[in-house]
């Protein structure tokens, strides 16, 4: 397909040609779709999105999408990202702000915008006049979780940030970023959908990562609080979905409680970048254009991720990370992730990987939010490189043993004839 | 001045406004033209000279002008504003909520979306009623029975109110967001366009349902001709356009018109001739029979208007004859359309 679009093109060998498929597991779900995106070495990046599955996508789908002069994106050329650690596409970065109450949101929020770091950025904040700047555009948003009739969970979305992201891209003078900062209620899964499900906002944005504050000295006591069946708690899901974990008021806590509170969040989120502060005063350039969400950069933040991690406490919410040798069998494979996502997708937040596919000379690097599924190819096996995969799930009531086993019978070899 | 595009169509006016377009409004002899940062141009329809301005703090996000053309309103992120023309008085109203879109009733009567519910106001806004809250912030906003009931669309529901009364007295359910709001002009249906790109339909008699799903993306524009049998809709490449007289669209296929990848604005022409303007991403513009041909048909445009690359803002006719279009970059052209009944 790549080698399609480069004839079509006529792009040449420095010009990268990416290939997303985004799909829902969930049966009926509408949202199939395949993204090509065209990175050349200099000049603006392009983007197209077809909608069916990238098996169904012929030459003419392609030549009809990609030859009419239209559905490209419109970016100022050079974004000032400094110290950016991968090629954008031309989409804005998004941050999403997480954290209850009291953990330092406002204040990181304010050195973020105070900072001289050369951005021009746009805050969606969800309490009015808490901050405000000149140089920055602030708008209030209330939380407005919009289920779809077809009940699948991963097209529930944030109506409130599809309009004010909607109008802001209408504006005439694009930002270099945005930031959305979240009650400390908020469920972080609509949010991060809302980047994937609607097609105005992936055009033009992307989702960078999502970073959650915690107060060191009393997030443990959110983490344990108990909720009535049925109800969540936020603390446990605001740190299972976060990308990076801002350690705040590290002043306010004795070494031994910091320990204990690094090795808990660990224990929900195994693979995520923890980040010790005490007035939010880390280094903006590890929360802003990180490119977490960036499929390149899928578990390259921290190759430990896969640490086994003691299980100190009885949280329901923990990670699986699963790393296994040899090749995978693409159709096994997208069998049982589909069935997995399928049946266990509500309890699974979010699922990582980067997989070695029978025959297929690059990595395949996938991310997902419940039973959203955003995969692509990526870079080649190098020389001598193990080919091997890499797996990590995070999630509520997970089974290691059955994920191993179940992961294990995706191999090439397993119950094949070699 | 008239410079000529081709055989037929010719330039009325070029302007270009200093703010990115976001909408356009054209009633009598009137244009108003709305930018993203709030500021709005009130132009001669006939000349495109200019004759009134203001500002909405806080940006606009849609632009009406009443019937009769002697007053404006601009909604918002933040707020609304109402225009006069008889001596340009500018009302500004920073509410902190978020305003859509207003309709007119008629010349002395305006709805105007403020976050979760609508205001009615008179031409100097001064507020008659106002309805209960919706689930959410008001999408869209529609008025039936000749101005007496306003059709609210917001989250899970479009809601029939009527003044004196908070609580609607129709409530049309359906799980998801509403985006776009049509009512037939011939009172019969109630359409939104979702999130879940799909069209819900309501047949007013007796409130029974119908929904075309099926499109690739949310349906956020919708419009009805003024004969209220056609009904042209977004959400795809291709502008659908589903035939509503009869029994409505139930079990049938709509026409389909293929021009643009991703449509930017719809507009139809005034008149029963069933032609339609449509505006895409890549700037172009087409014109339509939208109504020719077979159900099922794919449409090929009666004519078309190379863009540059920058999106249709927004199209509107001032009138049968004259199609004003606005692109993201600030132009505002206008059409001669001469023939009622060729494009």
């Amino acid at each position: 397909m790549k080698e399609t679009v480069r004839a079509l093109l006529g792009l040449d060998d420095d010009t990268a040609v990416m290939v997303r498929r985004l799909t829902c597991t969930e049966p009926g779900c509408p949202p199939v779709e395949t993204v090509v995106a065209v990175l050349p070495m200099d000049g603006e990046p392009r983007r197209w999105t077809l909608h069916r599955p990238v098996e169904q996508i012929t030459e003419d789908d392609l030549r009809a999408a990609l030859l009419n002069p239209e559905h490209q994106s419109h970016q100022e050329p050079e974004l000032t990202t400094p110290a950016s650690p991968q090629p954008h596409d031309g989409r804005v970065p998004v941050t999403v702000l997480t954290g209850f109450l009291g953990s330092g949101k406002t204040t990181l929020l304010n050195r973020i915008l105070t900072e001289n770091h050369g951005m021009r950025m746009a805050v969606i904040e969800n309490e009015f006049g808490e901050v405000g700047i000149d140089d920055a555009l602030v708008l209030d948003s209330e939380e407005e979780i919009f289920e779809m009739n077809n009940g699948c969970i991963c097209c529930t979305v944030r109506g409130d940030l599809i309009r004010i992201l909607g109008a802001l891209m209408r504006r005439r003078r694009k930002f270099d970023h945005i930031l959305i900062e979240t009650t400390g209620l908020a469920d972080p899964a609509p949010v991060a959908q809302t980047f994937f499900m609607d097609d105005e906002i992936a055009s033009q944005l992307r989702l960078d990562a999502i970073v959650t504050l915690v107060d060191a000295a009393h997030v443990m006591q959110h983490l344990d609080e108990e909720k009535p069946e049925g109800v969540e708690n936020e603390a446990v899901e605001q740190i299972a979905f976060a990308d990076r974990v801002v350690l705040n008021k590290t002043d306010l806590a004795d070494e031994s409680t910091l320990t204990e509170v690094e090795a808990r969040i660990r224990s929900i989120n195994a693979p995520v970048q923890i980040l010790r502060a005490r007035h939010a005063d880390i280094d903006l350039r590890q929360v802003l254009d990180v490119g977490a969400f960036d499929l390149q950069r899928v578990l390259a933040d921290d190759p430990s991720f896969l640490t086994e991690t003691e299980h100190q406490h009885d949280t329901t919410v923990t990670s699986v990370g699963i790393e296994l040798e040899g090749e995978l069998d693409e159709t096994r494979l997208n069998t049982w992730l589909g069935s997995l996502l399928r049946t266990k997708g509500v309890d699974i937040f979010r699922s990582k990987g980067i997989l070695a596919l029978a025959g297929e000379p690059k990595q395949y690097v996938f991310q997902g939010v419940h039973m959203l599924l955003d995969g692509t190819l990526g870079r080649e096996w190098r020389e001598g490189e193990p080919r091997g995969n890499k797996l990590v799930f995070i999630g509520r009531d997970l089974d290691r043993d059955a994920l191993v086993s179940g992961f294990s019978g995706c191999l090439a070899v397993a119950g094949a004839a070699a | 001045m008239s410079l000529t595009v081709d055989a037929g169509l010719s330039m009325a006016w070029d302007v270009t406004v200093d703010d990115a377009p976001v909408a356009l409004s054209a009633r009598g002899d009137l244009v108003a033209v709305a930018g993203a940062e709030g500021t709005v141009k009130v132009l001669d329809a006939a000349t495109g000279a200019g004759i009134g301005a203001l500002d909405l703090p806080g940006g606009a996000l849609n632009t009406a002008l009443a019937p009769h053309a002697r007053h404006l309103t601009v909604t918002g992120p933040t707020g609304y504003a109402l225009w006069r023309r008889s001596d340009g008085h500018v009302t500004v109203r920073e509410s902190g909520a978020w305003s859509a879109t207003a309709v007119w009733a008629h010349d002395a009567r305006v709805a105007v979306a403020c976050g979760r519910r609508a205001l009615v106001l008179d031409p100097d806004g001064e507020e008659l009623w106002r309805t209960g809250a919706a689930a959410s912030t008001v999408t869209d906003l529609a008025w039936l029975r000749q101005g007496r009931r306003l059709a609210v669309a917001a989250y899970g529901a479009v809601r029939g109110h009527e003044r004196h009364a908070e609580e609607p007295v129709a409530t049309y359910p359906y799980i998801g967001s509403h985006l776009a709001l049509a009512v037939a002009p011939t009172g019969k249906w109630i359409c939104s366009g979702n999130q879940d790109a799909s069209i819900h339909i309501w047949r007013i008699r007796d409130g029974s349902e119908l929904t075309m799903s099926g499109y690739q993306e949310k349906v956020s524009r919708l419009a009805f001709d003024d004969t209220g049998f056609w009904l042209a809709a977004d959400g795809a490449p291709d502008v659908t356009v589903w035939d509503f007289s009869g029994k409505g669209p139930a079990g049938t296929a709509p026409r389909s018109l293929r021009r643009h990848e991703t449509i930017t604005a719809l507009a139809w022409r005034p008149g029963p001739a069933g032609h339609l303007a449509s505006g895409g991403h890549d700037g172009t513009i087409a014109l339509w029979y939208a109504t020719a041909g077979q159900p099922q048909s794919l449409l090929r445009p009666a004519r078309e208007l190379d863009g540059d690359g920058l999106a249709v803002a927004a199209l509107a006719w001032a009138g049968p004859h004259l199609l004003i279009a606005a692109w993201r970059d600030g132009r505002v052209r206008a059409y001669g359309v001469p023939s009622r009944t060729v494009l």
